[in-house]
């Protein structure tokens, strides 16, 4: 029996049923529990801390339905998208499902398993972790993922093996007639001491509403080393809202670097938990919007066990009436000295419109650790405007040039160059938008 | 080429009036240095020359080639051939100084309908510059005065203007803060840069840049005007006596209120 009524949940913004259909004994058994939860759990309201200033009307205002009852328009040809270090490490999601034609996977040392979620239900890694690791509480969309997903992208990396190539996840969205919702899923286990780049990409084709709801779990074992690069680039009316999370065990380093270039609105809640001592990680972000976007960023980082660095530079540009939100929590829970943590909130405003809420937010219960954090809000500086234009630039050329070189340092993180040269272009494209 | 007419400035949106009634001509061909103690307005008459946005002209001219240059910006001066070295050179972490300097170089060779130079002749007519302040290739690939010190932030914005070939140059204390090594390798550029066709405005506090740079003409400025004007002597008689007997003086003959 429901204690939440249905017109509470986010069941009332979604047509047709949501009856698991998965043929896959771990996805079903999931997709039955998420379904529990949603029928439980209210909607977030304007009332919920975790909520305060983010606008969920576009979810609110509107009915998605499955893909199936969209009416899927047909795309054209995507190959501009491939990188050409993943040409054959690729996995390609058309609307949350999975495209074999599309994918290549010829790359992909011999002992290590990339594939689709409900081609490997029976994969010992897929039974013990699918579900496992995701732990976001009095939430609706991890559960929406949960009670929704079919299939997604499973990738497990035994122990000492490194995988030279990126591993490209490509999520691409298609136009349709009507607002559909997609579940993209994502399990990783590295084993020991294994190492592994993967770019996971959520782009849309087109300028339609849809609603993408992303969940990836990450478990790394002694020593894995993960880079996982995430960038979204969805269509500008739709919303996007991610459960990206990982588990380190002990010496385990993951990088994660998140970049924000669509979507009206994104919510992007990652959380990476440090499970045993000395472990590495970082979640950097870098979100560039304009128009009435809202791009908001919970993040979690979770220290439980002693030596542990964590490094969080989150970039913001905004422009227009967009509008950033960062709430950054460092946890460090009593027992675990020696942690060494970083956390800082940069925000560039380039137009009167714009809004930044920012809160960083710390919670140590360890009294020998080194956690430093802060948040700014800034405009461009007059006087480096006008060393640029004293030396013949445009006003206009000289703020590009300075917001360009304000997002630079996220994009050098890539490590894939053909990744960086399209963030790049992406950040041109952003900042030089006026002269078209 | 420049002729400056009554100047008044104020600072943009306040009513107190830092320069009243600057007048100054300079010709091609001449080194100009302009000397006075803090506050006087030196480093003022700089900026609103090139056309920084926090100061307003209120009164008089600039007119620069016959062209009254007041309404215009700051890059539209640059393009007519305007440069300005600044006092503080602003760092501009992830670009780096080729990257300005090409953007800025082609600027104002389109504006002027000059032929753009692709990226390896710039790389060439760049490199061709670097002897000018004595600095190595490195210096073009770094951030803009990122990480600099302040000698090297002082010889960046010489070796810029080497690079645009500008036809009227305010230097405004460029010598400040620069041990003997750096001010004789700064001094040593812009007498180096320096040519009949060009002129230059040396902006300074003291007179030891003066043993580098020969001026023609030196002036001093105390609150807002220049109230002196003569030859190299000018500079040794503020060495020997300084601001307050000079002002002193002028009040003595009637010269000054």
């Amino acid at each position: 029996m429901s204690e939440v009524a249905v017109r509470d949940t986010m069941l009332s913004y979604i047509s047709g049923s949501i009856e698991s259909e998965s043929q896959t004994v771990a996805i079903r058994a999931i997709n039955e529990r998420g379904r529990d939860v949603l029928h439980n759990t209210s909607f977030p309201t304007r009332k919920h801390e975790e909520w305060r200033f983010t606008d969920l009307s576009l979810i609110s205002k509107n009915t998605f339905t499955s893909v199936e009852e969209a009416d899927v328009k047909d795309f054209g040809d995507i190959s501009s998208y491939y990188l050409p270090e993943a040409l054959e490490s690729r996995l390609v999601f058309v609307n949350g499902q999975f495209n074999a034609e599309l994918s290549s996977l010829e790359g992909i040392p011999g002992n290590v398993t990339v594939g689709n979620l409900s081609e490997y239900g029976d994969h010992n890694a897929v039974k013990e972790y699918l579900g496992t690791i995701t732990n976001y509480d009095d939430d609706v969309f991890a559960p929406f993922n949960d009670a929704t997903f079919m299939d997604g992208t499973f990738i497990y990396v035994p122990e000492e093996t490194v995988v030279e190539a990126p591993i490209h996840v490509l999520n691409i969205f298609t136009d349709a007639e009507k607002a559909f919702y997609a579940t993209p899923r994502l399990l990783f286990v590295g084993e020991m001491f294994s190492k592994s780049t993967i770019i996971e990409e959520h782009i849309g084709l087109s300028n339609n509403l849809y609603l993408n709801v992303p969940v990836t779990e990450f478990k790394l074992f002694t020593g894995a080393h993960v880079h996982h690069a995430r960038i979204q680039r969805d269509s500008k009316q739709a919303a996007h809202i991610s459960r990206p999370i990982a588990i380190l065990d002990k010496n385990a380093e993951y990088h994660s670097y998140t970049i924000c270039l669509g979507a009206k609105l994104f919510r992007n809640d990652p959380r990476v938990i440090q499970n045993a001592e000395e472990v590495d990680f970082t979640v950097d972000g870098l979100v560039l919007i304009d128009g009435e976007q809202i791009a908001d960023t919970h993040s979690i980082m979770d220290h439980r066990f002693a030596h542990g660095n964590s490094h969080q530079l989150h970039k913001v540009v905004v422009n227009d009436k967009a509008h950033s939100i960062f709430n950054g929590k460092i946890f460090v829970a009593k027992d675990a000295q020696k942690i060494d943590s970083f956390q800082e909130n940069r925000n560039l405003l380039i137009s009167d419109d714009g809004k930044v809420n920012t809160k960083p937010q710390l919670e140590i219960f360890a009294d020998d650790v080194r956690c430093s954090h802060g948040a700014t809000i800034g405009q461009l500086q007059d006087e480096e405007v006008f060393y640029l234009q004293s030396r013949g630039l445009t006003e206009q050329k000289s703020r590009e040039l300075l917001v360009y070189a304000f997002a630079l340092e996220s994009v050098e993180s890539m490590e894939v160059e053909s990744v960086e040269k399209m963030l790049l272009d992406e950040v041109i494209k952003y900042t030089n938008r006026d002269d078209k | 080429m420049l002729e400056i007419k009554n100047l008044h400035a104020v600072v943009e949106g306040e009513d107190i009036e830092i320069l009243k009634g600057v007048n100054l001509k300079v010709n091609a061909g001449e080194i100009h240095a302009i000397m006075g103690p803090n506050g006087s307005g030196k480093s003022t008459l700089a900026k609103v020359v090139s056309g920084h946005p926090e100061y307003e002209a209120t009164e008089g001219q600039i007119l620069f080639n016959g062209e009254d240059i007041i309404e215009l910006d700051a890059d539209e001066r640059a393009h007519m051939g305007l440069f300005l070295a600044f006092q503080y050179p602003v760092e501009v972490p992830g670009i780096t100084n080729k990257t300005l300097l090409r953007e800025a170089y082609n600027t104002i060779a389109r504006a002027n309908e000059r032929e753009e130079l692709d990226p390896i002749e710039f790389e060439d007519y760049i490199e061709s510059k670097l002897e000018v302040i004595d600095m190595k290739d490195e210096f073009l690939e770094r951030s803009i005065n990122t990480g600099f010190s302040g000698g090297e932030k002082k010889k960046n914005e010489i070796f810029q203007m080497a690079v645009l070939n500008p036809v009227l140059s305010f230097l405004d204390e460029t010598d400040s803060g620069l041990d003997i090594d750096a001010l004789k390798i700064v001094s040593d550029g812009v007498n180096k840069i320096s040519n009949s066709e060009n002129a230059i405005v040396l902006i300074t506090h003291y007179q030891r840049l003066l043993n580098y740079i020969k001026p023609d003409h030196v002036h001093v400025m105390m609150d807002g005007k220049i109230i002196k004007s003569g030859g190299i002597e000018l500079a040794e008689e503020l060495e020997a006596n300084g601001y307050d007997q000079m002002q002193k003086e002028l009040v003595l003959n009637g010269e000054a209120q």
